[in-house]
């Protein structure tokens, strides 16, 4: 065993981690005998769900919290000397999840100059350095600026800056992209995988597979220790155990794993798309003649009986159900006076000005028309900025727009005819994070905040409340009398969106539901999403960056880029546009991604594909059915 | 958007006020203001008028921006108005019933308005060609000598600055969670005083536990980047009194003698 190396960067030995419980004073076990040490140079990500440890962990590299058991060594120096505090901190540096509560001032050089002046360094040092940081993560040109006017992924790089200028030799990462946007992540990773090899120690933590896979090592933790470590090959290729610990399994890892089970031999180290493809292409031109098999007929299906597996086969199901009646988006606009039964949702020339006749006066949204089907769920996508914050605020009232008009259910929310608090019933609305909304003493009460506001009797709103609590899939009496704020991170969204689910809405409106859950809760509630949908016969709009859920379940998508709705199609038709999504800053569905890619290789594939189910047949069709070359 | 707003009341602008060192801009506003205190007549005003005339038009900042703050004392300044005019005692110039106006009444008026704009004016000089930054920065080191006898100097300039840094945050945040209740059927606006104030739980409560955890979090960040104190720190921005700081200290020693001799000499 090497765990005993202190040359080692960081030497964890037998580490365990205990704390009292607020709640009922109960010791819980964080961390359970952990060993490991990490290489000088070397970038390793920790991957676990929530829960696992993995915060704990990394905060015990950098002694805000230290060992009930065992030690940490960073660069040599003990943790729980008290003398080497300074030297640990900043040998090892951290970076946290949430890019606005790290930053310190209120002007970006002071913020990273906030480290080298802790640590008593000479004025004209302190400026070299902060210019050299800044530089090194592309942010020398926001020097000036504060911190709220930056984007989440420009303040995670700030932070990053303010770590960097102390000169460490290791930084430990907490989750950094956990609340950031596609672009903001890509930015932050790629600053990342730079310092690593400018040769700067990586300690990543994160919920993201893709992320993890950029990594020279990855270990896997669940409840407090250490199940798996290893190359990325050889973590991915447990597939099956990653699903049992309720993880996520890279697209190329999956789809592997499928080939395999139909007699393509993909070679175990292939982890990534590129890979994959590559490796596809190449057997179809060699073996091109043998593969005449066995008339295998139709693809077998999803055979694993992984949890996770029957929840997409789930998910995928559902979408079919709902493709029986395909929801058309109708190029003709909505007119007025002629309102449509069949709409739960009909926007029409929408314009919103921010700041009107003020100097910093900005259009938000301009020209926006589209109509909803009832019982149809639709999804609005579009890069930070687009407008489609506000665009959904219109939906409900919240904002009233400048031109245009908003009508639901074929009644216009803004000419007066309906009072505001019939429009918020009818249309409810789930902010980005709702657990930051709870604010009763009991998970009851909370819920049944909205249907008080609304008028109902406390009887009524004590029913409507059980019902929603149990609709979100949570136990109504195990859970009623308990403190929202005692529960776990997806529990409290939970209660949440029931609080809202509780008003019975027609529509139901939901911005980035799932953003920084780690990816069992993710897969939870989209599932919970569906069962919605399906039981109380409503209308879903999602807002959301994950391209793969947008495919997977939207009818209809919304493409929003600089305030204006850029496109207004079903998904295959978004979809299959990928160059001009890549122009507007969005990306595509990972099945869609692969099946392009297989193309521009010279794969005879159709790239229609929606889900790692169609890219799958379409590739066996390929494989089977294909004789030539 | 909430997040355009400006913070303080700084004006961006090149000139040799908005390059003084923080500290003699602090301690010379500080010095402007008493000697608005000792002034007895309106000679004296004029004088003081002339100088802040004199500094404003150095510094840049447009004279719409510096009445913008007289502004919201208005009323303040109302009221002092009309309780000057009324409530002195003196020669009667004119009465109906209970009240009555005086030649006294009118002077002093007139007197404490012209004082109380002098004051504000000149106080947003100081905020609108400093950066609150600076303006701790300013404070931290005015007030370091005091730290012997326990004044924790640092650590106020430092929750000063944290407060600057996040109150467009927490403004954000404000915003956000009403738009959530309201989202739920909540009512900000209708109802009686004590129905209003009940509305507001829902909005202060997720508000507060906001702020706790943004204080939580920043405290172990700050923490992770070795913050210890203010012992042994160093800055990033050296200040230093440079030529203009000479300059702007004899002016301002010139205004004070003119000033105290047209006050107790002439």
């Amino acid at each position: 065993m090497k765990y005993t190396n202190k040359e080692d960067i960081i030497a964890i030995e037998h580490l365990r981690f205990q704390y009292q419980r607020e709640e009922d004073q109960e010791t819980v076990t964080a961390i359970d005998d952990v060993s490991f040490c990490v290489e000088r140079g070397s970038f390793t990500a920790i991957i676990g769900r929530n829960g696992s440890g993995k915060s704990t962990l990394a905060k015990n590299i950098n002694a805000l919290l230290l060992p009930s058991g065992g030690a940490v060594y960073v660069n040599g120096y003990d943790t729980r000397k008290e003398e080497h505090l300074w030297d640990i901190r900043q040998t090892a540096g951290m970076v946290f999840q949430n890019p606005d509560n790290q930053l310190v001032s209120s002007i970006v050089e002071d913020d990273v100059a906030f480290g080298p002046e802790n640590l008593g360094i000479e004025p004209e040092e302190i400026r070299r350095r902060v210019d050299d940081s800044l530089r090194r993560v592309n942010m020398y040109q926001h020097r000036k600026k504060a911190p709220h006017h930056l984007s989440g992924g420009q303040k995670q790089r700030i932070a990053i800056a303010g770590v960097i200028a102390m000169r460490p030799q290791c930084v430990v990462l907490d989750e950094p992209t956990a609340m950031l946007d596609p672009k903001g992540r890509a930015q932050v990773m790629d600053i990342i995988e730079k310092l690593h090899k400018e040769g700067i120690t990586i300690v990543l933590i994160t919920h993201f597979m893709d992320e993890a896979a950029r990594a020279d090592r990855i270990i896997i933790m669940d409840r407090g220790s250490v199940v798996l470590d290893g190359t990325p090959q050889e973590v991915f290729s447990h597939g099956g155990q990653l699903r049992s610990l309720y993880l996520d399994v890279p697209f190329a890892v999956e789809m592997a794993e499928r080939l395999r089970e139909e007699e393509i031999d993909v070679p175990e180290e292939i982890i990534d798309e590129q890979h994959l493809a590559a490796f596809l292409c190449e057997a179809d031109a060699q073996s091109g003649k043998e593969t005449s098999q066995e008339d295998g007929g139709t693809p077998q299906g999803d055979r694993r009986g992984e949890e996770n597996g029957r929840d997409e086969a789930q998910i995928d199901e559902s979408r079919a159900k709902s493709e029986k009646s395909p929801a058309k988006s109708d190029e003709s606009e909505a007119q007025d006076g002629q309102r449509d039964e069949r709409y739960a949702v009909e926007v029409s020339h929408l314009r919103h000005v921010f700041n009107p006749g003020l100097p910093f006066e900005s259009v938000a949204v301009d020209d926006v028309s589209f109509r909803i089907k009832k019982e149809s769920f639709a999804a609005v996508i579009g890069h930070t900025g687009s407008g489609k914050s506000t665009l959904i605020q219109h939906l409900n009232g919240l904002l009233k727009p400048a031109l245009g008009s908003v009508c639901i259910n074929a009644s216009d929310i803004n000419s007066g005819q309906i009072k505001l608090k019939d429009v918020r019933r009818r249309v409810g609305l789930v902010f980005q994070y709702p657990e930051y909304q709870l604010f009763e003493e009991t998970v009851l009460k909370d819920v049944c905040y909205g249907p008080l506001n609304l008028g109902m009797t406390q009887e009524q709103a004590q029913q409507k409340a059980k019902r929603a609590i149990e609709l979100v899939g949570l136990d109504f009496e195990e859970i009623k009398d308990r403190s929202p704020f005692a529960l776990s991170g997806g529990q409290k969204r939970r209660v949440a969106i029931a609080g809202v689910i509780a008003m019975e809405p027609e529509v139901l409106i939901l911005d980035e539901p799932t953003a920084g859950l780690d990816p069992k809760s993710h897969r939870d509630i989209l599932l919970m999403i569906e069962k919605i949908k399906r039981e109380n016969h409503i209308t879903i709009l999602l807002v959301s960056h994950n391209m793969g859920d947008v495919a997977r379940l939207a009818d209809q998508v919304l493409v929003m880029d600089g305030g204006r709705l850029w496109l207004d199609a079903p998904p295959q038709q978004v979809f299959a546009r990928a160059e001009e999504l890549s122009e507007i800053g969005l990306g595509l569905p990972p099945a869609t991604g692969f099946m392009l890619l297989l193309q521009r290789m010279g794969a005879p594939v159709e790239t229609s594909a929606l889900t790692m189910q169609e890219a799958f047949a379409e590739i066996i069709k390929w494989k089977r059915g294909e004789k030539r070359c | 958007m909430l997040r355009d707003i400006t913070l303080g009341q700084y004006f961006p602008a090149e000139s040799p006020i908005h390059r003084l060192d923080a500290r003699t801009k602090i301690a010379g506003t500080f010095l402007y203001l008493i000697s608005l205190f000792l002034v007895r007549s309106f000679g004296g005003f004029l004088i003081a008028l002339l100088f802040l005339a004199l500094c404003i038009k150095v510094s840049k900042v447009p004279l719409s921006f510096m009445l913008k703050g007289l502004k919201p004392v208005f009323v303040i300044i109302l009221f002092t108005f009309i309780l000057n005019m009324f409530m002195t005692q003196g020669t009667v110039l004119w009465s109906w019933g209970f009240l009555h106006i005086t030649k006294e009444g009118v002077y002093s008026a007139f007197f404490m308005v012209v004082r109380l704009a002098l004051l504000i004016v000149g106080s947003s000089l100081l905020t609108l060609s400093t950066k609150p930054i600076s303006l701790t920065d300013g404070i931290e080191r005015l007030m370091q000598p005091f730290q012997r006898f326990g004044l924790p100097a640092h650590e106020l300039a430092m929750m000063m600055s944290i407060a600057l840094r996040f109150i467009p945050t927490l403004l954000e945040e404000t915003d956000k969670i009403m738009k959530a209740q309201m989202a739920r059927g909540a009512d900000f606006e209708s109802g009686n005083l004590l129905q209003r104030a009940k509305s507001l739980i829902p909005l202060l409560v997720p508000l507060f536990i906001s702020a706790f955890r943004i204080a939580a979090d920043l405290a172990m960040a700050m923490e992770a980047r070795c913050y210890r104190g203010g012992d042994n720190r160093t800055r990033l921005h050296r200040m230093a009194f440079r030529r203009g700081d000479a300059v702007a200290a004899a002016t301002l020693t010139i205004y004070l003698l003119i000033l105290l001799l047209q006050t107790y000499i002439i």
